[in-house]
């Protein structure tokens, strides 16, 4: 019996539905104090002075503290990686000097109770100096702007230009150009369970244990030791059951080292759960770009040069890895296409906006959404279908692994195969005959096309959060339970699930007699945690390489107990049989019982007695064997290419503008899938938060950087009833750099369903004489209305 | 300030000090240790404190702890005895995947036995409707409305899985 390639429900699904799963707010430990932050009220404003008297006479405070403590007994909170060419700045816990956006952290208070501990925030009196704010991008370039960090002289976080070839002369000589400029508007993750900590000190120990909301214990781990001037060994981060992260539980939060401070000096354990409008303040934002892009083609549909400026907006400078995004927006151009003259400008600006952090899909979204409102236009200028300009431009099936200009290193694919599988599944070519009987009834409708390349298993030169492996420890006990510590972790997605079905088919035993530790620095083997669909690529090929060495070593002792040789047994169902004579076996647990409480006898004293072992897997996809960067000095930043086909049908309603998503198909390549049912349950969530970017989601700041959308009131994101039901189908092309063949499926489906809604809009404009290019992001009602607006005053100014 | 409360929560009589300004969400986590509420944004927008006040469902950040003096409450602990014997629509969301991170879960399961209560035989819109009070932020929705759709077979026969059409 083979596990991998089932769908089988998750591990935890029973204690969660149950509502006995144990989030950290669940976490109640004995002297526990409370802390509430005071957060700036100002986008950029000088710090005069802090009065914390009043706070500390309320009964019940315990503590307070500022910036000024913080600096006095903390070193600076390290960044993730010190390889890509940003800026320094000094991050502490809590604000030095300035204020840089509404919410940042500038003290804090513990007390005995939350009530207690707000009051006290509440009369902590500072006193601020009111600073222009920042809070548009191209206005931070203008000279005589308002400096979000002085000693910088300027806004610019790091910017870069990256020229391939001509491509101005390849426009110039082109048979034609399009140009757009794409915009994809600020918003986040919002896991439905906040951040949250509890840190408690233990003195005898010297130990500080830290339970946190996070998706990364030892990254933490490792930044705390930094931060508190701690040995590693004197920190355990516990992630215990995690409310969804989608990147915004990365490290390194202020409050993260904000908290432990404190519960050392305090030496009681210390709560902080993060209320929502925390989260939307400060728990980290994402997303906020502009793509100006021209492009020239030729007739017959091939692009032959691209020219970008990506303008990204970071928001404050702070220690969590978002910034890196931009990075990747545009180190991805051109994805699946084979574009020779490309040039990308990347300018990553600093404004007085809450920071960005990681969110799943990491600037892939942005250059994907703008590389497909390339090709549709190219479609529309030349006529040619929009499938058919995708195809012309596709890199070929036999060219992998593949080169991208930029560096980038494409594993494995068929773009065709996977592109062909969704036009028959959503019967494109029918379409039009759909249509226009829509169009009789009164409806407009539209479909339109994406594909989107979702590389997965980052890599950084220098990070500690990032990295291109994974340590998984898999253990047999004497009664013969298997029990995997893996370093990847699981917020909700499902990965435990996953690599209990790798090491349950090396060992032939089911995967619910396997259990699965994660997210402990005391317990796992070092890892970096879940990102970038990082776990079942690293954790579950770790496992799969450690349980291949208890698998074969039992085989030995089992060969000697079953007087055959270990290359004529197999491992299923609990026993170790020989191929083709089932009735000669003996069971799992009674080979592991032998190498436990025989060690001496005949069929086990030649081996090392115990069943334990960790590996570590390097992932493969790297160059010169691994390093970094290739001999022309580029660095492949992933591991492996996820890609898909998303089409997605629309209505448009033309007096009001409001789109409504009637079908969400989805063709995609995560090589071999190890649940299907977990990789489209990951699926489906992506296009919800895709769909929830397209059409609405939005954090808005006004002029004076206050954010305006700071609780789930105006922060609005999908319901059930926003969304249709999706389709999905899989193609697989296996990764040729790891042992499973898998490419991960935790990001995929960010990009494809925005880029193929806005194709959609065009597309069912279109049939009521409109030429509209959506390219703002969200399309609300009011922003679709105002296309159709200028659609119709430029058709009435210029009649055809 | 504290006042006292006596409620009945899933069968049981509680009687607690509660600080006036006490949700009942927080009374039912911190006083009761009923853990399985969820509070996910505190303004009544996405579900995850979802109880069962006199047989209705309610979002218990909405409501003071002390207005809860006198009423009877079922939490999701409330549904099913332990962890392996769950209720019918807990045994649904389980088998379909219903669920991802499992924050939103308890929320979602209660406004299913609200939902299925007042329409044993739901369209796929009416159940979309029927949870467009519980936000979840991991599965978009498609597992948890097979889930329920498996649910409202299950209670038409006995809790038994019904026969798959
Ligand atoms: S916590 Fe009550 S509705 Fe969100
Ligand atoms: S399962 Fe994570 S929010 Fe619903």
């Amino acid at each position: 019996m083979k596990y991998i390639g089932k769908g089988i429900p998750g591990k935890n699904n029973q204690i969660l539905t149950a509502g006995k799963g144990t989030f950290v707010g669940d976490i109640t430990l004995p002297g526990m104090c409370h802390l509430a932050v005071v957060r700036s009220p100002y986008a950029h404003a000088r710090i005069k002075s802090i009065d914390t008297s009043a706070a500390e006479q309320v009964p019940g405070v315990i503590t307070t503290i500022t910036g000024e403590e913080i600096v006095r007994n903390t070193k600076p909170i390290p960044t993730h990686s010190s390889a890509l060419g940003e800026k320094k700045f000094q991050f502490y816990a809590l604000a030095i000097g300035k204020a840089r956006y509404v919410g940042e952290p500038v003290a804090a208070v513990v007390a005995e109770d939350r009530f207690t501990a707000k009051r006290g925030a509440e009369l902590i009196n500072v006193i601020y100096e009111d600073l222009p704010p920042v809070v548009d991008a191209e206005k931070a370039l203008e000279a005589g702007s308002a400096l979000v960090v002085d000693e910088w002289g300027d806004n610019i976080l790091s910017s870069r230009i990256e020229v391939h070839g001509d491509p101005d002369a390849r426009i110039k000589a082109a048979a034609g150009t399009v140009r757009g400029d794409v915009r994809t508007q600020r918003y986040t993750g919002c896991s439905i369970e906040p951040r949250g900590y509890i840190a408690s000190y233990d003195r005898y120990r010297a130990k500080l244990t830290l339970w946190a909301s996070t998706q990364s214990p030892h990254s933490l781990r490792l930044f705390l030791s930094e931060t508190l001037g701690l040995r590693e060994s004197q920190i355990q981060v516990i992630e215990p059951h995690v409310g969804g992260a989608f990147g915004l539980k990365l490290p390194t939060f202020p409050e993260e080292p904000l908290i432990c401070y404190l519960a050392i000096k305090l030496e009681r354990p210390v709560r902080w759960i993060e209320e929502r409008t925390e989260n939307l303040l400060a728990g980290g934002h994402a997303r906020e770009m502009r793509l100006a892009f021209e492009a020239g083609y030729e007739k017959d549909g091939r692009v032959t040069a691209l020219k970008v400026r990506l303008l990204a907006d970071v928001g404050a400078p702070s220690a969590l890895c978002g910034w890196g995004m931009a990075n990747v927006a545009a180190f991805l151009i051109p994805a699946v296409y084979k574009i020779p003259d490309v040039k990308v400008e990347r300018i990553t600006v600093v404004t007085n906006k809450c920071p960005w952090n990681a969110y799943r899909a990491y600037g892939k979204e942005a250059s994907m959404l703008m590389l497909e409102r390339m090709m549709d236009m190219v479609a529309e200028r030349t006529g040619l279908d929009r499938a058919e300009v995708r195809l012309r431009n596709f890199i070929q099936p036999n060219e992998f692994p593949y080169k991208q200009v930029s560096g980038a290193s494409l594993d494995s694919g068929n773009y065709q195969r996977v592109l062909a599988s969704a036009l028959e599944a959503a019967d494109w070519s029918g379409f039009p005959a759909l249509q226009a009987s829509a169009k009789k009834r009164g409806e407009l409708i539209g479909i339109g096309l994406a594909y989107e390349l979702t590389p997965e298993g980052g890599c950084i030169p220098k990070s500690s959060l990032l990295s291109a492996y994974d340590g998984t420890r898999v253990q047999v006990s004497p009664k013969g339970e298997v029990t995997i510590m893996t370093g990847v972790t699981s917020p909700g997605c499902g990965n435990e699930t996953g690599i209990a079905q790798i090491v349950a088919d090396e060992l032939g035993v089911s995967p619910d007699i396997i259990t699965v530790v994660q997210g402990d620095t005391d317990t796992c083997p070092f890892g970096l945690g879940n990102s970038s669909s990082r776990s079942v690529i690293f954790g579950g090929s770790a496992a799969k390489l450690a349980a291949g060495e208890l698998r074969d070593k039992m085989s030995r002792v089992a060969a000697r107990m079953l007087e055959v040789s270990p290359e004529d047994l197999e491992l299923d169902g609990g026993k170790i049989v020989v191929k083709g004579a089932p009735s000669r076996s003996v069971s799992f647990a009674d080979v592991a019982s032998t190498i436990y409480r025989d060690a001496f006898t005949l069929a086990a004293c030649d081996e090392e007695p115990g069943l334990d072992t960790t590996r570590y897997f390097r992932h493969g996809n790297f160059d010169a064997m691994n390093k970094q960067p290739d001999p022309e000095g580029r660095l492949n930043f992933y591991s492996t290419w996820p890609n898909g086909a998303t089409i997605a049908v629309v209505r448009v309603d033309i007096e009001t503008g409001m789109v409504t998503v009637l079908r969400l198909l989805s063709v995609h390549d995560a090589g071999v899938l190890i649940n299907p049912m977990l990789v489209n349950a990951n699926l489906h969530g992506a296009f919800a938060q895709s769909l929830g970017g397209a059409l609405f989601e939005n954090l808005v700041y006004d002029e004076a950087g206050q954010l305006q959308t700071a609780s789930f009131m105006d922060y609005t994101m999908p319901t059930a009833v926003d969304l249709p039901n999706f389709e999905t189908k899989h193609e697989e092309t296996p990764s040729p750099f790891n042992p499973l063949g898998a490419k991960g499926a935790g990001e995929s489906g960010i990009s494809g369903p925005m880029a193929a809604v806005a194709g959609a809009i065009d597309d069912a404009l279109r049939q009521a004489g409109l030429s509209v290019h959506v390219m703002e992001m969200p399309l609300t009602p009011n922003r679709v209305w105002k296309y159709i607006v200028a659609a119709k005053n430029a058709q009435r100014g210029n009649p055809q | 300030m504290k006042t006292p409360v006596e409620v009945t929560v899933n069968k049981k009589k509680y009687k607690v000090e509660v600080d006036t300004r006490m949700i009942l969400a927080d009374m039912l986590r911190e006083e009761l240790r009923l853990t399985g509420t969820h509070i996910g944004c505190g303004t009544g927008n996405c579900g995850a404190c979802t109880v069962v006040l006199n047989g209705e469902t309610v979002k218990s950040c909405c409501i003071i702890a002390a207005d809860a003096n006198g009423q009877e409450i079922t939490t999701i602990e409330g549904l099913s005895s332990s962890a392996t014997e769950l209720h019918p629509i807990q045994q649904a969301f389980v088998e379909n995947q219903g669920l991802q991170c499992g924050y939103c879960t308890p929320g979602m399961v209660l406004s299913t036995l609200q939902l299925l209560k007042d329409n044993p035989n739901p369209t796929e819109d009416e159940i979309r409707h029927g949870i467009s009070g519980n936000l979840c932020r991991c599965t978009g929705y498609q597992f948890i409305v097979q889930s329920i759709q498996d649910a409202a077979k299950r209670l038409s026969n006995g809790g038994q899985p019904g026969a798959s059409q």
